[in-house]
């Protein structure tokens, strides 16, 4: 059952202009899923989908399902493909599909990536089937690894095969380069072009084989990205730069208060009276309120202007020392412990018989994503029908939205996925889709673009919850750790999520994974661990996946910790971390010591620094990869920290670009040293203080350090690179300013705690 | 109101308090320039005017009239990628992307006026935004460019 049948199709048909088409067939049941959806995968009115086209003139587009954030999809993706189809990087276009069935995102719902030529586990069969389409938890190449190369090699046979057909020779006498099938023997030269036809009626009797790693030509070499050339010359197209004929603006505007709503609107007739303003649109569901407009500019005056009836519901009264309040409680109450991911000796005896046991009580803020491109969505609807704009992680979760606010056929829904001005978890979510759907079917016929502005984007995150983390540690007579003890208190981000985009497949706050990511399973081979998590029940304020989800706190609260436990008992930090790295019996152990004994050499861990100078390390895997750091800072002054270098060394498997990853690698460092630096969202009687970046500061180019990355070469499935960058930044930095200060850092940001940067 | 944009006239019908960001963006679809934050905090929508690196998100664009304003698309002559564009792709700066037309009309403007900066020149003068982080590499691009630009002028010379 579920046999792939290896068959290269073809569509040729009716498709004046636009030349062959050839995809690969999948299993069976996908195919049926495929059929439902009129095939518009690649669009132009192929009967079939197709993860390649092969036009006459030796055009060869691919179709990239997954969005382009900045980590390098759209060059990553076709790279996979190019290595088995045998053509080369300039010979691709990309194309942006319709979200449909053979464009699931499988790891969504199966952890495990799918193998070459492996049937579909049940919950993979559900991702085509519903489908989940979408970019997230680092798992684009993770997910397409084996299934671009196979779709790859597929092609490249069947295209070869036609060619032997063609000239009467066995297959084996011919082979691919650069687009073109070669005689080995007469040297004659056909382009796939030309064989794209006939290529498309061969059964292919055999699974063809991958190519090995040795043979690679692209796959692990720094190849230049395909976006970037469009980047630099300001003609990329973003989901804010859509320009669709006849369209109007919109501006939003919300409740003052979280969980607010927005009964009505006293002045309408006074704003309509403004320059250019053309409705004024009362959301459904209190949510708020929009303007529509010819200007963004006049349309955001003329929202800021409207003068609201709200209800500021559940919050009112409350404020973050509040939350701080409920999460210590809960953190400091067994009865309230929901979740035990990780028990296994008897932490606790072994605890309360230590009297010199180290207790640490840990604490995070909320984030906002700041993407830079405020939220937007551009959208027309006409009555049976939509076309939708827009930058988002989930190609079918906004055809669901519209679906969802509009009524109007999931199939009749069109989106265009356009560049995204960064991401981060926050375009995964459908708040902004959902409100320009309510706005746009306010005014049939007409193009709307909807922009937050960026107080409003601010204001109305799915922020990273707040989080506190309370440890006990106990280090024995052997000098190392005993017992370790973590309780952690915070909101649900898969059951908050999944409540706004999934409400059928909700699992309860106790059975989320991304809680403990990042507490649990470290590689230090403690005998007794108990690490627990409660949940603080506080549904007016949206928690969502922020960059690297539960690993961005827990990483920072562990790391913090296990220095604190080689502090007490007075080791060095990289030593303490070998020794118990050395004890695990992980299976992911060896790995784990390569990364930390390499990054440690890269930072000369064994030369002291220069005086002022010092040091802190960290390491923890996440989405499939082992990040080890180590940060350099110079104290400058008295609470004034210079952080002049990070030393990077991943380990994520098998490697497809590694410019791509290095990029990335510096970018989550970034990314985490800005939260703990500056990150902070705080509730002032229900109302979100911070309203834009001067409240909201940033890791700029005079306080961003050197980055060195290095990549280990390991041959082994490949892991995630967009987010394990990220964890570790934070307690490579605090236990380096420890080893400054012989100050504990235990709560972020840093400014908050009277640190300055330069 | 006339504005002359990238050499060319331009007239538009706005008010004079309109930031000159929204006259590009809305008015006459020129979208490279991009909206960040509309307080002049992130710089993504900065533009040359005078060649001054200037952010339009809170500049009237009444305060532009008489002046050459340069934008993004103005950068590439005659389809010719600039010396600082070119270093953008030499060291593959970008990541998201979103707000490199800010970064790279701040890159030209300071080294038209400072053809050799030190990384402190650049930490003064490059003050934008980048969520993504590319920094390291927008640094290292200046100075390739800086290069490129110097060996230019040394062959015209």
């Amino acid at each position: 059952m579920g046999k792939w049948t290896r068959r290269a199709f073809i569509a040729g048909g009716g498709l004046a202009g636009v030349g062959l088409i050839v995809g690969i067939g999948g299993n069976m049941y996908v195919n049926n899923a495929i059929k439902k959806y009129s095939g518009k995968g690649m669009g132009d009115g192929a009967s079939i989908n197709a993860w390649v086209r092969i036009a006459p003139d030796n055009t060869i587009t691919m179709a990239v399902p997954r969005s382009e954030m900045g980590q390098g999809v759209y060059t990553s993706l076709p790279m996979l493909l190019a290595e088995e189809l045998e053509v080369d990087m300039n010979q691709i276009k990309i194309m942006h599909p319709q979200p449909e069935s053979p464009y699931a995102n499988t790891l969504f719902l199966d952890p495990n990536p799918r193998r070459a030529y492996a049937s579909y586990s049940v919950m993979e069969k559900v991702a085509s089937f519903l489908p989940v389409v979408g970019t997230g938890g680092s798992t684009s190449v993770k997910d397409l690894y084996d299934h671009l190369r196979e779709m790859g090699a597929t092609a490249r046979a069947a295209l070869i095969a036609a060619a032997a057909e063609k000239w009467d020779v066995p297959a084996a006498d011919c082979y691919a380069e650069s687009a073109h099938v070669i005689n080995k023997k007469t040297k004659e030269k056909l382009s796939y072009g030309s064989l794209a036809e006939a290529a498309s009626k061969v059964e292919l009797d055999f699974d063809p084989p991958l190519k090995a790693q040795k043979d690679f030509k692209l796959l692990g070499k720094r190849i230049q990205r395909l976006d970037i050339p469009e980047k630099v010359t300001g003609t990329a197209e973003f989901g804010i730069d859509a320009r669709p004929k006849g369209m109007l603006v919109a501006a939003i505007r919300h409740a003052s208060y979280v969980g607010g709503t927005v009964n009505g609107v006293d002045n309408e007739e006074e704003v309509m009276q403004m320059k250019g303003v053309k409705k004024v649109v009362l959301l459904e569901n209190g949510l708020g309120a929009a303007v529509v407009a010819d200007n963004t500019w006049r349309a955001k005056n003329a929202a800021m202007a409207l003068d609201f009836d709200e209800t500021a519901n559940t919050l009112e009264n409350i404020s973050s020392t509040d939350i701080s309040k409920m999460l210590n409680d809960i953190v400091g109450d067994d009865t309230k412990m929901i979740g035990k991911p990780e028990m296994h000796g008897d932490a606790n005896t072994v605890l309360n018989d230590d009297a010199k046991a180290v207790e640490a009580s840990y604490e995070v803020p909320y984030l906002a994503h700041c993407t830079m491109e405020p939220l937007n969505c551009t959208m027309v609807i006409n009555e049976d029908k939509a076309e939708v704009w827009v930058g988002h992680q989930g190609g079918s979760s906004v055809r669901d939205a519209v679906n969802a606010v509009t009524g109007i056929a999931k199939e009749n829904i069109h989106v265009n996925i356009l560049y995204l001005g960064g991401g981060f978890g926050r375009r995964i979510e459908v708040d902004f889709i959902k409100k320009a759907a309510m706005v746009a079917k306010q005014m049939p016929g007409v193009p709307i673009q909807l922009t937050f502005s960026r107080e409003e984007d601010m204001k109305n995150g799915m922020y990273r919850p707040a989080v506190a983390s309370k440890f006990r540690g106990s280090v024995g007579g052997d000098g190392m750790i005993d017992a370790w003890e973590n309780k952690i208190a915070l909101q649900s981000v898969s059951n908050s999520f999944m409540k706004r985009l999934m409400p059928a497949m909700v699992e309860p706050p106790e059975k989320d994974p991304q809680t403990a990511e990042g507490a649990v399973e470290l590689p230090y081979g403690r005998n007794n661990v108990s690490v627990q998590f409660g949940q603080l029940d506080l549904p007016a304020i949206q928690v969502g996946n922020w960059r690297s989800v539960g690993a961005s706190q827990n990483g920072f609260f562990s790391e913090s910790f296990m220095d604190e436990m080689a502090h007490a008992a007075g080791q060095d930090p990289y030593e303490f971390r070998k020794k118990h790295i050395q004890k695990s019996d992980l299976p992911d152990a060896p790995r784990y010591l390569a990364v930390l004994n390499k990054v440690a050499d890269m930072a000369s861990w064994a030369t002291p620094l220069p005086e002022g100078k010092y040091r802190g390390i960290a390491i923890l895997k996440s989405f499939g990869s082992i990040v080890g750091q180590v940060a350099e800072i110079t104290k400058t002054a008295d609470k004034q920290i210079s952080i002049d270098k990070v030393y990077c060394v991943i380990d994520c498997g098998r490697i497809v670009n590694p410019d791509t990853i290095e990029a990335q690698m510096q970018s989550g460092i970034i990314y985490g040293l800005t939260a703990a630096l500056y990150g902070e969202i705080t509730l002032d009687n229900g109302q979100v203080v911070q309203q834009n970046f001067p409240q909201y500061e940033m890791v700029r180019m005079n306080t961003a350090p050197t980055v060195a990355v290095h990549i280990m070469e390991v041959d082994e499935y490949p892991g995630g690179v967009g987010e394990p960058g990220t964890p570790p930044a934070a307690p490579a930095l605090t236990n380096a300013i420890f080893a400054a200060t012989g100050e504990r850092v235990r709560s972020l940001p840093l400014n908050k705690l009277g640190y300055t940067f330069v | 109101m006339e504005l002359k944009i990238n050499g060319e006239i331009r007239n538009v019908d706005v008010e004079d308090n309109m930031p000159l960001l929204w006259v590009l963006r809305d008015e006459l679809n020129m979208t490279g320039t991009k909206y960040g934050c509309g307080v002049s905090a992130c710089g993504a929508c900065t533009v040359q005017i005078d060649g001054v690196a200037t952010r339009t998100c809170t500049l009237p664009a009444s305060a532009a009239v008489g002046k050459e304003i340069k934008t993004i698309e103005g950068v590439a002559e005659a389809g010719q990628l600039s010396a600082i564009q070119k270093a953008w792709i030499e060291h593959q700066v970008p990541q998201c992307g979103y707000c490199q037309s800010g970064m790279i009309m701040a890159a030209e403007a300071l080294l038209d006026s400072n053809p050799n900066p030190t990384d402190e020149d650049i930490d003064k003068s490059m003050t934008n935004i980048c969520r993504c982080g590319t920094y390291q590499r927008i640094r290292s691009a200046i100075h390739t460019a800086a290069k490129w630009r110097a060996e230019e002028t040394t062959l015209q010379g």
